[in-house]
């Protein structure tokens, strides 16, 4: 491809990802403005009750809630975009400093559930794939739509019943004992419970998708010439099949980052674990704008980059794909 | 002289793979097809055969050229539109997969009928279904296939069903496309026959597609050649065969395979390197009916 | 000569939601080292069936039910998968109909046949595999190897991809060779080409073919033998010769009849009437009896036996059976030309 084609390539992506980031900011701070509630509730909290009418009407001025929606948009916009993204109402913080907090839980928790998500999938996809329509792939199969059917609240529910309140192990919430916030092992010793929990939600609709891309793929006819040029199954479906089907797997995993990221907000909050899911249940309830448009900016984004992700990689790294236009021999005249 | 159903003149047809880079599938083919003729039309996957039928039937807007079915242009939008009816009636195609260009989902007397009802046709035998009975009979189907679906016929009953629905518009030009290259041996032959007899005794012209040399020698009055989009030679068939004079021709002609195990194996063959072709040639008449592509020798 | 492959009353059937197909019935043949057998007969004759099942490359829905193979005087039916990866390549390969499919897309040409030279030698150094595939694509007639080491299989057209299939089948110096309709999805100049290649491999490395083909055409440029099969069976067997100018069953009369070359001057082709008929219930005798215009009582009774023409002629037709009335063959008994 030429450069100008690279850049106008380049260009569509990042309009399509700046117009989507638009959109969403749009919507969000609209529909956060429309839900019914009061915002100052979550700034003076138990005072609010005794605040005059007066006092109340000065206090929305001060915090300019009194304007028009798209007037309080456009200033929040302004300063947006000088990195101002204003206070939280309820912490009496800079919003990027309580999402600063936090964010880093978030990422462990969800970061680490990815790849194991990722990689176990893979594995056992692998593994049924193998055992095609024998015990272990029947067994998993029953089994994981059995699982993938448990609401995540549920499960973490049946979990800390389990192994924090019957049995005993492992603690039930936070992430870290107070006194232990550099302790490795009590930081670990917290993530056990959650991290399970998302990663056995949705470890089985990855792995039931790469076996049924790797079966597809072993019924393809090179699958044959393969056995009858003498390879054994092993390579047959790890050198080949695997090959053929990890670009599209890539893809959906790039695609799916945001599904995985839902789960773990649920889980977060069960376990009341500090990240940004529990942040951003809390900010809705409290209609605490500030912090609640970046959180729900910070998201979509995830999803938006996401999506873009998966779909250049389905595009590149495919051959196939690049080179559907011509073969040695046809007609071809290039201008 | 006999009449000129169909005139093509300077057909070319362009196909964009993208910005960068086009292909050109047709390439200044010029041929007659008379009135009750059966001409065959052969060449390798990609010599652009198929184009050709395509952009006869008003499937592709060729780039350049002109085609003219009784002398009308159909490539002209204005006088197309006039002669709409007639000449969606008169011409008729009839493709390779016959698994995939019958509606799975109809019974064969609403398939065969199709194009009737359509064309707001009053069927010549009473009801839609009788005329197609009517037609199930000529093709050498008897009425209990009516209610079948496509699924429940073999490949060589459902190229019959392909050719009752062409026949029911009662058209002058057949244009089959690759028509028996699905079939197995017995099956082509009889499809073949019917061919024939539906030239034979009904007049039908026809514009036969095929790869099959054997086949077309067999079935076809008169022989076009195409290689890489272009028409290299074109000649009554016993002449082709006979007195071939392009070399891709000589080189296709030699390459089939005869049937006969000791003429076969010691049957000298031509090769055709692809370097040789030059495709800027000029169509020339050489003998009267017999054109060939001739080295541009200025 | 030992005959290098004995196949014996095999059969197999596929058990699909319809029924069981009787895909291969009861087929026996030897194959001997260095010749070409070609296996003749219309789609769905069970001829793929076959030569997968020879190779245990059959679907998961068909089994081998009957009958014994026999490779260099061993008993292979039983054969594990396991075993038979030891075999395949070695012993035996294959080359598919659809060159456009047999590769794998996503790895380039020269690598899918390193692959298949390090199966059966995995410890060869690098630089000699690769001299290996080079050389390779040449015996094929790939030119430019070296150029071509790296391209994937969407840069090759079908003539192209089917030498690579048959540089990946010969890797291993097979003795026998599964050539299953090699020249059916290509144009006829190349089919040509390809059909010569086939000849100067079998010379050149004097492996043992076997070429399935529906074209009686191909089958004659490169066959010393001839099989001919329908519904399942093998009804006729000999020598090129013997099959092309001296045919026995009323199925290959049929055949010959109906192909246009035959045909040159007559205002139709002869055709066999009907269809073949379906393998789920095979017919109880001769199961070509019901299109075979000579066909006799007991053709719908019983099965025709192989009658000994001469030592390497046979065919099933009830016709052949000494009691029966003398016909003149339609065709044959005289070489056409």
């Amino acid at each position: 491809m030429m450069k100008q084609n690279l850049l106008l390539y380049w260009g569509k992506k990042a309009l399509v990802f700046l117009v989507s980031v638009m959109v969403l900011s749009v919507a969000v701070f609209y529909i956060s403005r429309l839900a019914p509630g009061d915002p100052l509730m979550s700034y003076y909290g138990e005072r609010t009750e005794k605040m005059s009418v007066e006092e109340k009407e000065a206090a929305r001025e001060k915090l300019g809630l009194n304007d028009p929606i798209h007037v309080q948009y456009v200033r929040w916009l302004q300063n947006a975009l000088k990195g101002d993204f204003g206070i939280s109402y309820k912490y009496k913080q800079d919003v990027t400093e309580v999402i600063g907090s936090r964010i880093g839980n978030t990422l462990i928790l969800g970061g680490i559930g990815f790849v194991l998500t990722f990689l176990g999938a893979l594995g056992l996809g692998i593994l049924c794939a193998w055992h095609e329509d024998k015990w272990p792939d029947q067994l998993l199969c029953k089994g994981g739509t059995l699982l993938s059917c448990i609401p995540e609240f549920w499960l973490s529910l049946v979990m800390i019943l389990v192994f924090s309140v019957t049995l005993q192990w492992l603690p039930s919430s936070g992430a870290y004992d107070v006194g232990h916030k550099h302790d490795i092992l009590n930081r670990a010793e917290h993530l056990i419970l959650p991290l399970t929990v998302v990663v056995l939600e949705h470890l089985w609709y990855y792995a039931y998708m790469i076996r049924n891309k790797l079966l597809e793929e072993t019924r393809a006819d090179y699958v044959l010439l393969g056995k009858a040029k003498g390879l054994s199954k092993k390579k047959i479906l790890l050198g080949h099949c695997l090959r053929n089907s990890l670009p599209s797997y890539i893809s959906l995993m790039a695609i799916s980052v945001p599904h995985v990221l839902g789960g773990t907000y649920i889980v977060e909050k069960v376990f009341s674990y500090p990240g940004i899911g529990t942040l951003s249940f809390e900010s809705a309830q409290y209609h605490d704008y500030n912090l609640l448009m970046v959180l729900c900016m910070l998201t979509g984004i995830v999803v938006i980059l996401g999506n873009l992700i998966g779909g250049i990689i389905n595009e590149r790294i495919d051959p196939r794909i690049k080179a559907a236009e011509v073969t040695e021999t046809s007609e071809v005249t290039w201008d | 002289m006999p009449e000129t159903l169909l005139d093509v003149e300077h057909l070319s047809h362009v196909f964009r793979l993208s910005k960068h880079a086009h292909i050109r599938a047709v390439d200044d083919v010029s041929f007659q097809l008379h009135r009750g003729e059966i001409l065959g039309l052969v060449g390798e996957s990609g010599s652009g055969k198929s184009t050709v039928a395509r952009c006869l039937m008003n499937i592709y807007q060729p780039t350049a050229g002109v085609i003219r079915y009784q002398g009308v242009n159909i490539l002209d939008r204005r006088e197309f539109a006039r002669n709409r009816k007639m000449l969606e009636t008169r011409r008729q195609i009839i493709f390779q997969d016959s698994a995939s260009s019958l509606n799975q989902r109809m019974k064969v007397a609403d398939i065969i009928a199709e194009p009737m009802h359509i064309h707001h046709i009053k069927p010549p035998r009473g009801s839609l279904r009788e005329e197609a009975a009517y037609q199930l009979k000529y093709v050498g189907m008897d009425a209990s296939y009516l209610d079948q679906y496509p699924s429940e016929l073999s490949g060589g009953q459902r190229q019959r069903v392909a050719i009752a629905r062409a026949l029911s518009m009662e058209p002058e030009l057949l244009v089959a496309d690759e028509p028996i290259a699905s079939l197995d041996v017995s099956i082509q032959a009889q499809i073949v026959n019917l061919f024939k007899h539906c030239n034979q005794e009904h007049g039908f012209s026809i514009l036969f597609i095929a790869h099959d040399l054997a086949m077309v020698e067999f079935l076809c009055h008169r022989v076009g050649v195409m290689y890489r989009g272009r028409m290299v030679e074109l000649a009554p068939t016993a002449e082709l065969f006979g007195d071939p004079r392009h070399a891709y021709t000589k080189a296709l002609l030699s390459a089939i395979p005869y049937p006969d195990p000791v003429i076969q194996k010691n049957r000298p063959r031509v090769d055709f390197e692809e370097l040789e072709f030059d495709r800027e040639g000029a169509f020339t008449e050489v003998t009267p009916g017999h054109f060939v592509l001739q080295e541009d020798r200025r | 000569m030992e005959e290098i492959l004995n196949i014996k009353n095999l059969s197999v059937n596929i058990h699909a939601p319809g029924g069981t197909v009787h895909a291969v019935r009861d087929v026996s043949f030897e194959l001997y080292p260095g010749e070409v057998l070609a296996i003749v007969g219309e789609s769905g004759c069970g001829k793929s069936m076959l030569c997968k099942a020879i190779m245990k490359l059959l679907p998961k829905s068909a089994k081998v039910e009957g009958g014994q193979i026999f490779a260099n005087g061993v008993d292979i039916t039983h054969y594990s998968q396991k075993d038979m990866e030891k075999l395949r390549g070695k012993l035996f390969s294959y080359v598919f109909q659809d060159p456009m499919t047999a590769l794998n897309p996503t790895i380039p040409i020269g690598k899918q046949i390193g692959e298949a030279v390090l199966v059966h030698e995995p410890k060869l150094p690098k630089a000699q595999v690769y001299e290996r595939v080079i050389e390779l694509m040449e015996l094929v007639g790939i030119q430019r190897p070296r150029e071509r080491y790296h391209l994937y299989p969407y840069n090759f057209s079908g003539g192209m991809r089917q030498r690579s299939v048959m540089a990946i089948a010969l890797a291993s110096n097979p003795r026998i060779l599964l050539a299953d309709e090699p020249t059916t999805a290509l144009d006829v100049t190349i089919q040509a080409q390809i059909l010569d290649l086939l000849k100067k491999i079998q010379v050149q490395l004097g492996t043992a073919t076997i070429l399935v083909s529906h074209d009686l055409g191909v089958v004659a440029s490169a066959a010393d033998r001839v099989a001919i099969m329908y519904a399942g069976k093998i009804v006729e067997i000999g020598t090129a010769e013997e099959v092309y100018y001296d045919p026995r069953h009323p199925y290959t009369w049929g055949l010959m009849q109906s192909l246009p070359a035959l045909n040159k001057g007559n205002a139709e082709l002869k055709t066999i009437p009907g269809m073949p008929p379906t393998l789920v219930e095979p017919p109880v005798g001769d199961a070509f009896a019901c299109r075979n215009q000579y066909a006799l009582e007991i053709d719908y009774h019983q099965q025709p036996p192989m009658f000994r023409i001469s030592d390497t002629h046979y065919a099933a037709t009830w016709l052949l059976d000494p009691r029966a009335p003398k016909i003149t063959p339609p065709i044959g008994g005289k070489r056409n030309a």
